[in-house]
């Protein structure tokens, strides 16, 4: 079986690229498959132009200095049995960055840059919220001054509050520090929010694929236009019309010959082909498109 | 604090009490002091707990005996869980052909009953010393503690913070000792308390069937061994080390649950 | 006409081994009518998931209703009765249905079983007849294919079907009030418009009503009738949601709504609140949200603001509203005041909306 095929993208330094789907859509096995901490069966991924499959172990873990990952559920990423401070030391200590003795006084300046408080480095992961976790779990990717950061679903098991809390962080560090993310989330009002360009995914491929501004405010694809559609409107005045997709996506297992959408599809245009074929991604406006009706404009009407 | 680990506590004071003064201030436990008339006397004020049929002082060889059972079983445990430890560390952690050579070895471990393995190997090698002893019986204990700890450590394998340490780039080796080890230990120190009551037993029983301690050596199994022919006459002589047994038991018993309480609380 | 449901001044309390009880719902007075939604809104540690508890008598152990709590409920006070009386109401006139539903189903019962159980716990029918009642119950939450669904285990259906057999099992006793606890929060996007759809529907057509207990103010517009925004253990803010969004009057419900996404707004930072709640034992004196509030005057140090009016059925507990004339912010205020800007949206894209709105008119009649 298997869980994501045929997914391509590229990522500039200093640029986000947003990987938005539903669960089971395989959007954290991509990002996971990225660092390596899931092998891909095929595929290549190349990392400031080296490729990672090639390299040997050390090499590996020479290369994760550069990119990092901040997971979704603070509860389970942290250490129940180490202090803060050891974790975030983690990789201080493992790439040997900084002296020995200098280790306290990084660890605590992390922890600062971060919105938190240096005393706490000699607490336990238990003390702390969710969004205070979240920040620990920040601070110790910071650690070893990556370029990259894998957001795998950062916020979505926080509340909307701590969420504008910890998306400014992620948005002030990116500034700062000039980071590269792959922001991986379900919510597309959220990813608006910090990504430059958006991906699409539903039932492990990539459907759509763009400038954020492009496939948010314009999707082509009918179910980038669902999920825009379904974007809950905080405004009691204006009744959004929603696109309310039936069922749900086919099992993984059974995944339909042609286009993997068109059992929940409601294109007007959908036809024989595209229970047959599998639609590949091709230009329509400024974003590709994997759909073999999806025409420009179609986003407009939807919303 | 619960009453119940009060009580452990209280019990283990009293036993640890007994094992490192009772020695230092009773009479010598082998002294045979009146084969004529002093044999099987009732407790009185020169004998706190009566004498045996060699005259002995019943009381000298309860604490001398304390020193024994008490230290075989806690050697006996240590050696279990250090064995059970990298065994079960290395099955967990390990992939492929070690990891199932290394669960059928403990599966073995488990399916062939340790008192069999026990009757035979002591039988074979005849009279052991007391450290060859502890040794043997935590030999033998180890199959339980490595399952325990090949389960934890399959667990941990898996939390996302161990992802995140991979991620930072942290060994393997790195990794099981800082990560995974910590939290595969509180279970194990819990199995370890209550595997001491276990090893009281066993140890008692072996001595029982005379394949422990060796005459005159005083342990409380021993002890039990030579008053079962005067039980009838001189019940203190079974009551003395029977209780001291129950008290030992209990005693680790119920440490080992406050332990698990305090380390799992979520646990049942 | 008298609502179906009347809690005044509930306040419930956790004793401790040592020091003195916490507090940690502290006068809460609302009222739920017949077949209206509303909407229970906080960050977590509210007390909002307390307070939904506290309507069935389903408190965790060591929590305590106070003496002068009323939950009346068409007429009868809850807060009165007995466990056994109670075990009349609940499932039967008030349902419950929480955030997870995969752990509260039990793993090896099929679904049909387990929502024919409920109803044959509330209703003298045949097993026979139970099943054939929960296939339908099933076909009404909208399940495809109820009669085969009927017979499957909870981890073969997808979260939101899960969803929805708890919600049908909740439907079992008929109720008359459905507590939802976040019972959209770990779902997808477009399975939590489903379920929300799936609620409205079935308080028009059972004139069912609705608690809506939510820390995301976002779902609840045009889901709810009335919202009520607590914070700390007391009510912040209450009105009819319209009224609400239109005019929301306590800082923290615009904090609220100023760090929810828009797909429509600016992109980049969000304005937020700062800090996060504090623990029920360490609640400040005066007005509890003063730590955190941009606007902070005199009074809020000192005395707990009251729940007053501030237009027709909208209450708000601020000092800030009753400033004197010439009164500033003084203190922590003045710097996260500039963080919490009003939001306004630029003409273009109002026209932008509308457009839209007009080609989507075109979409559906098509």
């Amino acid at each position: 079986m298997r869980a994501v095929e045929d997914v391509s993208f590229a990522i500039a330094a200093g640029e986000t690229l947003a990987l938005v789907g539903e669960s089971g859509s395989g959007k954290s096995t991509v990002g996971r498959a990225v660092l390596r901490l899931e092998e891909p069966t095929a595929g290549r991924v190349r990392f400031e132009g080296t490729d990672l499959a090639t390299l040997t172990p050390r090499a590996l873990r020479e290369a994760r200095r550069r990119m990092q990952i901040v997971f979704q559920d603070p509860f389970a990423s942290l250490n129940p049995r180490r202090t803060i401070g050891a974790s975030v030391a983690e990789g201080l200590e493992i790439h040997g960055i900084v002296p020995r003795e200098e280790i306290g006084d990084r660890v605590s300046h992390l922890l600062e840059e971060v919105g938190l408080d240096a005393s706490f480095a000699s607490r336990y992961p238990h003390e702390f919220s969710g969004g205070q976790r979240q920040r620990i779990g920040i601070a110790r990717a910071l650690a070893v001054a990556p370029t990259f950061i894998v957001c795998d679903e950062p916020v979505s098991a926080l509340d909307v509050s701590v969420q504008a809390q910890v998306l400014n962080l992620l948005l002030d560090l990116r500034t700062q520090r000039g980071l590269a993310y792959l922001f991986i989330a379900h919510d597309l009002a959220l990813v608006h929010q910090i990504a430059d360009r958006v991906a699409v995914m539903y039932l492990g491929t990539i459907v759509e694929i763009g400038p954020a501004r492009a496939v948010i405010g314009a999707p082509s694809h009918p179910y980038t236009r669902a999920l825009v559609s379904a974007v809950p409107e905080p405004d009691p005045t204006k009744a959004k019309t929603r696109i309310v997709l039936e069922g749900d996506p086919p099992s993984p297992s059974a995944l339909p010959i042609g286009c993997p959408f068109v059992t929940r599809c409601f294109h007007p245009a959908k036809d024989a082909r595209c229970s047959t074929e599998r639609p590949h991604l091709r230009p329509v406006g400024d974003q590709q498109v994997a759909c073999h009706c999806a025409a420009p404009g179609d986003g407009a009407a939807s919303t | 604090m619960t009453t119940q680990t009060k009580f452990g506590l209280g019990l283990l004071a009293l036993l640890t009490l007994l094992a490192v003064v009772g020695p230092l201030v009773a009479a010598d436990p082998n002294a045979q002091r009146d084969l004529l008339n002093g044999t099987l006397q009732p407790p009185s004020l020169a004998h706190l707990l009566g004498t045996d049929e060699f005259s002995r002082d019943v009381f000298s060889r309860l604490a001398s005996g304390a020193r024994i059972s008490l230290g075989v079983a806690v050697v006996a445990v240590a050696v279990a869980a250090f064995l059970g430890m990298v065994i079960g560390l290395a099955a967990g952690a390990s992939d492929g052909g070690l990891s199932g050579l290394l669960r059928r070895c403990i599966d073995i471990g488990l399916a062939v009953p340790r008192i069999v393995v026990l009757l035979v190997l002591l039988s074979a090698i005849g009279t052991v010393p007391m450290w060859l002893f502890a040794l043997v019986l935590g030999a033998t204990g180890w199959p339980a503690m490595a399952r325990l700890i090949r389960g934890e450590t399959l667990r941990l394998r898996h939390a996302q913070f161990v992802a995140a340490a991979r991620a930072l780039g942290a060994p393997e080796v790195r990794i099981l000792w800082r990560e995974i080890l910590p939290g595969a230990l509180p279970p194990v120190l819990v199995a370890a308390t209550l595997g001491v009551a276990d090893a009281m037993l066993l140890e008692a029983g072996l001595s029982f069937l005379g394949l422990g301690a060796p005459p005159p050596a005083a342990s409380w199994g021993g002890m039990l061994l030579e008053s079962r022919s005067v039980m009838a006459v001189a019940p203190w002589l079974v009551l003395a080390p029977g209780l001291a047994l129950v008290a030992a038991t209990s005693a680790a018993t119920l440490l080992g649950d406050a332990l698990r309480r305090r380390l799992q609380p979520d646990a049942k | 006409m008298t609502p179906l449901l009347e809690v005044t001044d509930l306040r419930i309390t956790f004793r401790r081994d040592s020091g003195p009880p916490i507090v940690a719902v502290d006068g809460v007075s609302f009222t739920v009518s017949a077949g209206e939604v509303v909407a229970l809104v906080g960050e977590s540690g509210c007390g909002k998931t307390l307070t939904g508890l506290a309507l069935p008598g389903l408190l965790p152990p060591g929590a305590e209703l106070d003496a002068t709590t009323h939950i009346r409920f068409n007429g009868t006070d809850l807060a009165g009765l007995s466990e056994d009386a109670l075990r009349g109401y609940r499932g039967r006139r008030i349902a419950m249905i929480f955030q997870d539903p995969l752990t509260s189903l039990n793993p090896v019962m099929r679904v049909g079983t387990q929502i024919a159980e409920a109803i044959r716990a509330h209703q003298q029918v045949s097993r026979g007849e139970a099943r054939q009642r929960a296939i339908a119950l099933l076909g009404e939450v909208g399940i495809a294919d109820p009669e085969e669904r009927v017979d499957s285990y909870p981890h073969q259906l997808s979260g939101g079907m899960r969803q929805r057999v708890m919600i049908a099992i909740a439907l079992a006793g008929e109720p008359e009030l459905l507590v939802a606890d976040e019972p959209t929060t770990a779902l997808d996007v477009t399975v939590q418009a489903q379920i929300l759809e799936l609620l409205d529907r079935l308080r028009v057509s059972r004139r069912m009503a609705v608690l809506l207990i939510t820390h995301d103010l976002g779902i609840v517009a045009g889901r709810a009738d009335r919202v009520i925004v607590m914070y700390a253990g007391r009510i912040a803010e209450t009105a009819t949601t319209v009224a609400l969004f239109a005019t929301p009057a306590h800082p923290y419900t615009r904090g609220l709504f100023a760090s929810i996404p828009r797909i429509e707004g600016s992109s980049g930072r969000l304005p937020s609140i700062p800090g996060t709640v504090p623990r029920p034992d360490q609640w400040p004196i005066g007005c509890r949200f003063h730590p955190r509030c941009p606007v902070v005057i005199a009074n809020c140090r000192e005395v707990q603001p009251p729940l007053e009016a501030v237009a027709t059925s909208h209450l708000a507990a601020c000092w800030w509203r009753r400033r004197r004339p010439g009164e500033h912010a003084t203190g922590p205020g003045r710097r996260a005041r500039q963080a919490l800007p009003r939001r306004r949206i630029p003409q273009r894209q109002c026209a932008r909306r509308a457009r839209r709105r007009g080609c989507l008119l075109r979409h559906r009649s098509r």
